[in-house]
């Protein structure tokens, strides 16, 4: 009998939950540790920011669906790792607090044979001054309860609009030289200014986009080069043409580093420290590891074999210049490498370098996007974990067989810019490989042109309508869930 | 200077007949690119 233990239940790690739990007999634990007692759709938290959509939309508790598959759940969080285990416990585990109920406080000692680290990123809002969702009219829309605040603040705004004839400004992209999620706060501004429109305000608003990224478009993917209509077209292109249709305007290669009520203090590629007014700004925090440690036998701390910030999986994370990263850099098993019980699917790997270009402002502040790893690569990394997982208990031979590096993984990138069936508009992009080949396809940006493909319009909205309720149909367990792919 | 979106390029975004086709297209295209396969590269 084997035990595997599951630490969030985010995209990544409900969705190791599931196919764990499907195809491993009854025989063998598996067991969700997560502190929130929902699962959330995070995607669709855009539309909960502007209204469209309310919380209970995008969730559902987990705790009774585990109860009826089979999953074990514990509402607790992790706080440290022992791989080797310890003087007194032979196996392996990780030491968890219970944040809710009776328990509330209590620590427990988990043990595993294998251990699945999905546990997301750590909202660093606090790497940036006064960056705190609710305060200095700034929001965000990371999680459920963040967009409906955001929401709660937009709306006291068009009110005040509505009922005054004044004017305000607005501002939405990235809230630190680091961030990343620039896909989100694009959808965001899209979304807003649709609203804007709708409730007849949009001339009384200065929309303003600001962001990390060099160009626009960038995304923390080096930007791409796709085909729209059937003809080659930049990334910046497209963004710059839809920001120059919905009248946003941009400042960009901005490292946002202090906020202040109605004031963002930020510098720029040119070494400038710039200030920006806003009525309401919707600003992604940077995403960082969750800081956890970790002790070998003797209890002597061992964090940095375990990780990087973010967990240390089969990346090369040697130091080399831009020009010499290569898709081979990137993680295919995302096992740890001392540790090979030990996995971290979706955003809880630590990426070996960003996507995007380095770059540094005149006074040597890096400004520039980490990498993004969003819900598809989340869902498939997960996945083939838990496949791995699952032949090695099946056949009791470790197995390694199940790959999928960014670099040889296509990713759909359904942008909703505005809400309606018949009034919505999305901007859909594909994008095969997400971490650009520049090797195998030197003419066209690292990407293949012929799976890396742009459209604008309703239909794109439709998609990602779709998907919100295929994935929660699917997270739901619901019957033939395994037939809807990650 | 950014490239603008013509009024018949809006109107194809905006008219459901055609979009319905696009979502299709689109659908598949996805799972073409998504659902198509993953692997390593070493
Ligand atoms: C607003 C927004 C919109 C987005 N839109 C899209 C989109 O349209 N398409 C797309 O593909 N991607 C999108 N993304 C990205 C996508 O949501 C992420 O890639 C995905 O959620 C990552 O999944 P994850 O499971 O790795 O992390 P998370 O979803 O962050 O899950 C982490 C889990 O770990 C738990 N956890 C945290 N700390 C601990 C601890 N100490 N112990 C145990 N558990 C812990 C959390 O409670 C959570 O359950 C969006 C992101 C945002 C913020």
């Amino acid at each position: 009998m084997a035990k595997v233990v599951i630490l969030g239940a985010g995209i990544a790690g409900h969705t190791a939950a599931a196919h764990l739990r499907r195809q491993l007999s009854k025989e063998h634990e598996v067991l969700v540790v997560s502190p929130n007692r929902n699962y959330q759709w995070v995607p669709s938290n855009i539309w909960i920011g502007i209204g469209r959509m309310e919380p209970k939309d995008v969730i559902f508790p987990l705790e009774p669906l585990y109860k009826k598959k089979g999953i074990g759940y514990k509402q607790a969080k992790v706080s440290s790792f022992h791989p080797e285990g310890s003087d007194t416990e032979h196996k392996p585990f990780v030491r968890v607090e219970y944040v809710f109920g009776e328990q509330k406080g209590i620590q427990e000692d988990i043990t595993y044979d294998y251990l699945i680290n999905a546990t997301g990123p750590k909202l660093a809002f606090d790497l940036t001054e006064n960056l705190l969702p609710g305060t200095n009219k700034t929001y965000s829309v990371c999680t459920y309860d963040h967009a409906a605040h955001a929401w709660s603040g937009l709306k006291d705004l068009i009110g005040k609009l509505k009922n005054t004839n004044t004017t305000a400004r607005i501002l939405i992209g990235t809230g630190h030289p680091k961030a990343t999620c620039q896909g989100a706060a694009f959808e965001y501004i899209l979304n807003v200014e649709q609203e804007l429109r709708r409730n007849k305000v949009r001339e009384q608003v200065e929309l303003t986009w600001i962001s990390n990224e060099y160009k626009l478009g960038d995304f923390g993917m080096d930007g791409m080069l796709m085909r729209v209509s059937g003809k080659p077209m930049k990334s910046d292109e497209l963004v710059e043409m839809v920001f120059a249709d919905r009248g946003i305007k941009w400042i960009l290669g901005a490292g946002v580093t202090k906020v202040e009520e109605g004031k963002a203090f930020y510098e720029n590629l040119d070494g400038e420290f710039k200030t920006e007014e806003f009525d309401f700004a919707m600003l992604i925090p940077a995403f960082s590891g969750h800081g956890f440690k970790a002790y070998d036998k003797a209890n002597k701390d061992i964090t940095e074999k375990l990780f990087k910030g973010f967990m240390i999986v089969d990346a090369d994370y040697s130091s080399k210049p831009y020009e010499d990263w290569t898709v081979q850099d990137w993680p295919e098993t995302y096992q740890n490498p001392t540790y090979q019980n030990i996995f971290a699917p979706g955003i809880a790997f630590a990426p070996p370098h960003s996507i995007s270009k380095p770059r540094k402002s005149k006074n040597g502040t890096d400004i520039f996007p980490s990498p993004p790893r969003t819900g598809m690569p989340s869902g498939i990394t997960a996945k083939l974990v838990a496949d791995n997982i699952i032949d090695s208990i099946t056949t009791g031979s470790e197995s390694r067989k199940h790959k999928g590096s960014l670099g040889n993984m296509g990713a759909a990138c359904i942008a909703s810019s505005g809400y309606g069936l018949l009034q919505g508009s999305g901007i859909s992009i594909t994008t095969f490989p997400i971490a650009p080949d520049y090797k195998k396809y030197p003419e066209s940006g690292g990407r293949d042109l012929n799976k890396t493909i742009g459209a604008l319009g309703l239909a794109g909205h439709w998609v990602k309508l779709s998907l919100h309720y295929a994935f929660i149909y699917k997270a739901k367990m619901k019957p033939f869930w395994w037939l809807i792919p990650e | 200077m950014a490239k603008k979106i013509s009024r018949f390029e809006k109107f194809v975004m905006k008219n459901p007949f055609i979009q319905f086709y696009m979502f299709l297209y689109l659908n598949v295209k996805i799972l073409s690119v998504v659902a198509h396969g993953h692997g390593g590269t070493r």
